[in-house]
């Protein structure tokens, strides 16, 4: 994972593991047209505060946070779960970026 | 319109005793006074993978980073969050599903008493604790009856009894808990009622983010513009009636 330095550079290092949760959760068939609704409206959150603050320094601890939110969703052997963490995933990235949901 | 008991069949019965866990009360005790940030976190620990606490605290700075409080009361809470969370957690997948819906009930019933209309005359309760007639008038796991209307096979979650501010609320742990089914039965219960001349509003609250209860709304086809909805964000709009 490239350094964290920036806004921008959590959400970028964030993302490749979002989309390995989306392309893992898709293995529930039944939910396909769920996931593939999910992930896009939440990349557009996150692209819009990478827009609007990606310049910005990391404060303290986001350069820790973003690692630890990927370990987590790396571990994850389910794709019900995965499901879930489709929503959970930027709340929790949102949140140390010191955004609202 | 009247409400009733649901049956006590035999998923009531153990489902109770789930509902009875004092970790489900202790949680939703928390819960129902934490920040938007503090029950993210209980959201995420409550189905994450990691059973300890210091990869939880790493991934929310902003309640135990560098920059956070490092005493007082939200970091007292932000601790008491975590901890809770992980016991449940660290019960069996099953179980830990089981636990994690009857929280959302119990935030959902403290928060819902404390709605000022729904007070009562206060006798020696705690402040924002619905006494005496409002603890009548808030109830778990009630049918709603409707004359020449067959009775729903399920109860709602909480009701709000109170003549002319009915409630009838269901509860889920996540958007992907909002399904045709639910949203037929609360539609059903706010049209009954109208037919009766009766107002009954509608709620689903739904224990995660607005953006993730919209999509899911977004492709359902059951009726639902006229049903309320309260996401984890919005949830202290439950105590405001």
């Amino acid at each position: 994972m490239d350094p964290i330095s920036t806004v921008g550079d959590a959400i970028a290092a964030a993302r490749p593991a979002y989309d390995d949760l989306a392309a893992f959760a898709e293995d529930v068939e039944d939910e396909w047209s769920y996931i593939n609704d999910l992930g896009p409206a939440w990349i557009e959150r996150m692209d819009a505060v990478a827009e609007a603050r990606g310049h910005e320094p990391a404060a303290a601890g986001v350069a820790e946070a973003v690692p630890a939110l990927v370990a987590e969703v790396a571990a994850i052997d389910d794709p019900h779960r995965a499901i879930d963490w489709l929503s959970t995933f930027p709340q929790v990235l949102l949140v140390a970026l010191g955004e609202r949901p | 319109m009247r409400f009733q008991d649901a049956s006590p069949d035999a998923r009531a019965v153990v489902y109770a005793g789930i509902q009875a866990d004092p970790l489900v009360a202790r949680a939703a005790v928390l819960l129902a006074d934490a920040t938007p940030a503090q029950r993210v976190l209980a959201r995420a620990v409550m189905n994450g993978m990691s059973t300890g606490p210091s990869a939880w605290q790493a991934m929310f700075p902003t309640l135990f980073g560098p920059g956070a409080p490092v005493a007082g009361a939200e970091r007292e809470r932000s601790e008491a969050v975590l901890a809770a969370s992980l016991e449940v957690a660290e019960r069996g997948e099953q179980v830990r599903s089981q636990v994690r819906g009857a929280i959302v009930e119990s935030v959902t019933e403290l928060l819902v008493r404390r709605r000022s209309g729904a007070a009562g005359v206060a006798t020696g309760v705690a402040p924002g604790v619905a006494p005496g007639g409002a603890a009548a008038a808030v109830r778990r796991e009630r049918r709603i009856l409707f004359d020449g209307v067959r009775a729903e096979i399920h109860p709602y979650d909480v009701t709000v009894e109170t003549p002319g501010a009915a409630e009838a609320i269901d509860c889920k742990w996540g958007a992907r808990g909002i399904n045709a089914d639910v949203l037929h039965q609360l539609d059903d219960a706010r049209t009954h009622a109208a037919d009766e001349d009766e107002a009954l509003t509608a709620t689903i609250v739904v224990f995660d983010a607005e953006r993730s209860c919209l999509v899911r709304l977004e492709r359902q086809t059951a009726p639902h513009a006229a049903t309320r909805l309260i996401a984890l964000e919005t949830l202290d709009r439950l105590a405001a009636r």
